[in-house]
């Protein structure tokens, strides 16, 4: 077994382990929890909405301290991260938007609206997949860590408005909830999702700065000697 | 009838939600999973 491929067992086994907890937090959610008084069984959806949001602004948070590090301490690893991370934080967002969609029409009357959290948090969306696809168009790799390091540093910005906008502006989406203001039977299937996530992301994370690693290693390396090189070395090994 | 303030039914909804978490969450891990492998088979090659 190579060197990589062991290495790649421990985020296999954590993306494993989070496919498992969430099986068993979102069968918790939906058959054991009570529904909500006035939600009624809509508010199940919390259960997988609520993780995602957390685990969605720890990966783009990942992200940013990977861009800090590539930035100020230099390191391909690092841009591997960076790319990991914020990979994972779009299709997280993504999913966050998508579940809060079907949770609004039923409660909010609407599938979407230009409110605060939910304006904030597209742009996040746009800002980091608009980093992604640039990425694709510098072939400079030290050129490309350095500015997607910058931008990923100024698309964060975002992140604590996203977080704080329903306190800063009136706003439809309600404000975070706490241990406090959360019903008991409720705690159990919203916390085994989360950790069920961020096992899932942290592995998904792993295996992602693993691809980007190698693609990076392909880039650097140097290009093999043309055919005319090669045949003086092949006839000496042959005398 | 009064309205009452209290959703009934929605459970059209909450499968909704818990498919498209799956198909997005599993979907995305296959791929990293896919292109992995391409990647290391690639590296691989003399």
């Amino acid at each position: 077994m190579s060197a990589d491929r062991q290495g790649a067992v421990v985020p296999y086994a954590l993306a494993a382990l989070g496919l498992a907890l969430l099986a068993w937090g979102s069968s918790w959610g939906l058959f054991a929890a009570p529904g909500e008084t006035y939600m009624g069984d809509v508010q199940r959806i919390m259960y997988v909405h609520v993780p995602t949001a957390w685990n969605a602004m720890l990966a783009l948070t990942f992200a940013f301290g990977c861009a800090l590090v590539s930035l100020f301490k230099g390191g391909w690893r690092w841009d591997a991260r960076l790319e990991a991370g914020m990979e994972v934080g779009v299709v997280l967002s993504t999913l966050l938007c998508m579940q809060g969609a079907i949770w609004a029409k039923p409660t909010w009357g609407v599938w979407w609206d230009w409110d605060p959290r939910l304006t904030t948090t597209a742009v996040l969306v746009f800002a980091f997949a608009g980093i992604l696809v640039l990425r694709r168009f510098v072939d400079d790799p030290v050129k490309r860590a350095v500015w997607s390091a910058v931008a990923t540093i100024i698309a964060y910005v975002d992140v604590p408005i996203v977080y704080f906008s329903v306190r800063w502006w009136n706003s439809l989406h309600q404000v975070q909830s706490s241990p406090e203001t959360v019903s008991k039977a409720f705690h159990w299937p919203l916390r085994i999702n989360a950790f069920g996530i961020l096992f899932l992301m942290s592995g998904l994370i792993g295996l992602r700065t693993r691809l980007a690693v190698l693609r990076l290693e392909s880039e650097l390396a140097p290009p093999l000697p043309p055919p005319a090189a090669v045949a003086p070395a092949s006839t000496r090994g042959d005398r | 009838m009064t309205p009452t303030g209290v959703i009934e039914g929605g459970w059209g909804f909450v499968v909704a939600a818990y498919v498209v978490s799956a198909v997005v969450l599993f979907g995305y891990a296959v791929s990293v999973h896919v292109r992995y492998r391409a990647e290391r088979k690639r590296s691989q090659r003399p």
